[in-house]
């Protein structure tokens, strides 16, 4: 294992995000009482029940695993850890265009990869207290057939009653910690506006789903 | 090749570190962008990006095809076999940056992953070992020298081998010095059996690499955030580190990410 990292990176498995994102998060709300890890948990089993489900088209089974995912991730959250100290160089209008472009680019990248899914099972594996609050939630990814299992942890933040994901952590690389750097650098040589207007270009060139756009 | 490669890389990573961090030093360490944290990492971006552009333009015309047709005419049960294969032959690398790290049960660990693997088995086709809860660990000399507290350096990308650091670039040679096959096999063989154990890795993550692609915003940065954040990992073994939680969870509360 050791010298394929240098080669291939090993983060180029953020891209399993697809089967995780979009395969983790479930219909029911989730309930005031629940831990984070029942949380993750019962979504995560909900979730690979829709991936599985071989009546359903490709369309409808990214349609609901999207709207399972806006209710169970807090984008507004996600978004603002994203930006960093940046969020503040937004005005209140481009905070609200970054969230939904955002979140639309998470949507159109990880929902292309429905299709991808093969049989894939995901195990609760542990969870932890972080700093401050947070709770993470670690999962393994089993593909079997000899393939590597893949780690991933989902942390959540307390919004009132309920658990919210706020990052997801594959391979120990940070969802939210990796596209910061991205968006820094970007934003570390130009305004806001530019920052947007390459999410824009990025999401034109494919078609998100229309139905759930505006839905919150 | 890969001797080659890294003979000289080894020399110029040693110089650069030390040029670099002297640059470093002269230039006011103010600096009001928002870049700060990871261009900070990456003096040289420029001349890396332009590594990086040619490493992946051998990926896309040579090393992608070639996989691809690896992988249209044979199962995936193969080529994971094939990976084992090497990976058993790596155990020394894990093994004895184990116990370099003070892990003296994990290494015992591999030693035995090793024994296992090599015979039941079959020469390491195949991974047994994990079912019996000797797992995979995943070390090497770069990660050591983490650990032992010896620091990056300065982000470099390296022809064909990818993502790096003098850190790594040293690890890399002294790993390599680890490996068995070097001094059993012949200088030629040897680059074919290196290829075709990057065509066989390169066929197991043909999907993963065409999404990061499409996920990824600026694709260079990806992979070098990627690289740093997993390197970092490694070596801290998962222990987390509450001053970049703090940065990364709560810039509200004023740390390096934090709101002006």
């Amino acid at each position: 294992m050791t010298h394929r990292n240098y080669c291939m990176p090993k983060a180029a498995r953020l891209a399993l995000v697809a089967v995780s994102l979009a395969g983790v998060f479930r219909a029911t709300p989730a309930r005031a009482a629940d831990s984070p890890r029942a949380v993750v948990e019962r979504m995560t089993n909900a979730a690979l029940e829709v991936l599985g489900d071989k009546s359903l088209g490709v369309d409808e089974k990214r349609h609901r695993l999207e709207e399972i995912v806006y209710r169970e991730v807090d984008f507004d959250t996600m978004s603002r850890l994203v930006l960093g100290r940046n969020w503040s160089r937004f005005t209140p209008e481009q905070q609200t265009e970054f969230v939904k472009l955002f979140k639309e680019h998470l949507s159109v990248t990880y929902g292309n990869n429905i299709e991808n899914y093969k049989n894939e099972r995901v195990e609760v594996v542990g969870d932890r207290e972080e700093g401050r609050g947070d709770w993470t939630v670690q999962t393994k990814i089993v593909r079997g057939g000899g393939s590597n299992d893949i780690q991933v942890d989902y942390r959540l933040r307390k919004q009132g009653d309920t658990w919210k994901m706020i990052d997801i952590v594959i391979e120990r690389v940070s969802l939210v910690a990796n596209f910061r750097a991205q968006f820094q650098d970007i934003l570390g040589n130009g305004k806001p506006e530019k920052l947007l207007q390459i999410l824009r270009e990025k999401n034109a060139r494919h078609e998100p789903l229309k139905t759930t756009d505006d839905k919150k | 090749m890969r001797r080659t490669i890294l003979a000289s890389t080894c020399l110029a990573a040693a110089l650069w570190s030390g040029t670099v961090s002297r640059l470093a030093q002269a230039e006011p360490p103010e600096e009001t962008a928002t870049t700060k944290s990871q261009s900070e990492h990456d003096p040289i971006e420029g001349v890396n990006r332009k590594i990086f552009w040619f490493n992946d333009r051998v990926d896309v015309y040579v090393l992608e095809p070639v996989a691809t047709g690896w992988a249209f005419v044979s199962p995936k049960r193969v080529r994971t076999s094939v990976s084992n294969f090497f990976a058993n032959l790596r155990f020394p690398i894990v093994a004895v940056n184990d116990l370099l790290q003070g892990k003296v049960v994990d290494s015992a660990s591999d030693v035995g992953r090793f024994a296992v693997n090599t015979t039941v088995g079959v020469l390491g086709f195949f991974d047994p070992a994990t079912r019996f809860g000797l797992e995979k660990h995943v070390e090497d000399f770069g990660q050591t020298l983490g650990v032992w507290g010896v620091p990056p350096g300065p982000y470099l990308v390296l022809p064909i081998f990818g993502p790096s650091n003098p850190r790594d670039v040293v690890g890399l040679g002294v790993d390599y010095a680890l490996s068995v096959t070097p001094f059993f096999v012949d200088q030629y063989i040897l680059i074919g059996v290196r290829a075709i154990d990057a065509v066989n890795e390169r066929s197991l993550i043909l999907e993963e690499v065409k999404d990061a692609k499409e996920a990824a915003i600026d694709y260079y940065t990806f992979v070098r955030d990627a690289y740093f954040q997993r390197r970092e990992a490694l070596i801290h073994d998962g222990e987390t580190n509450a001053e970049l939680e703090d940065e990364l969870y709560h810039p509200e509360l004023g740390g390096e990410g934090a709101v002006p």
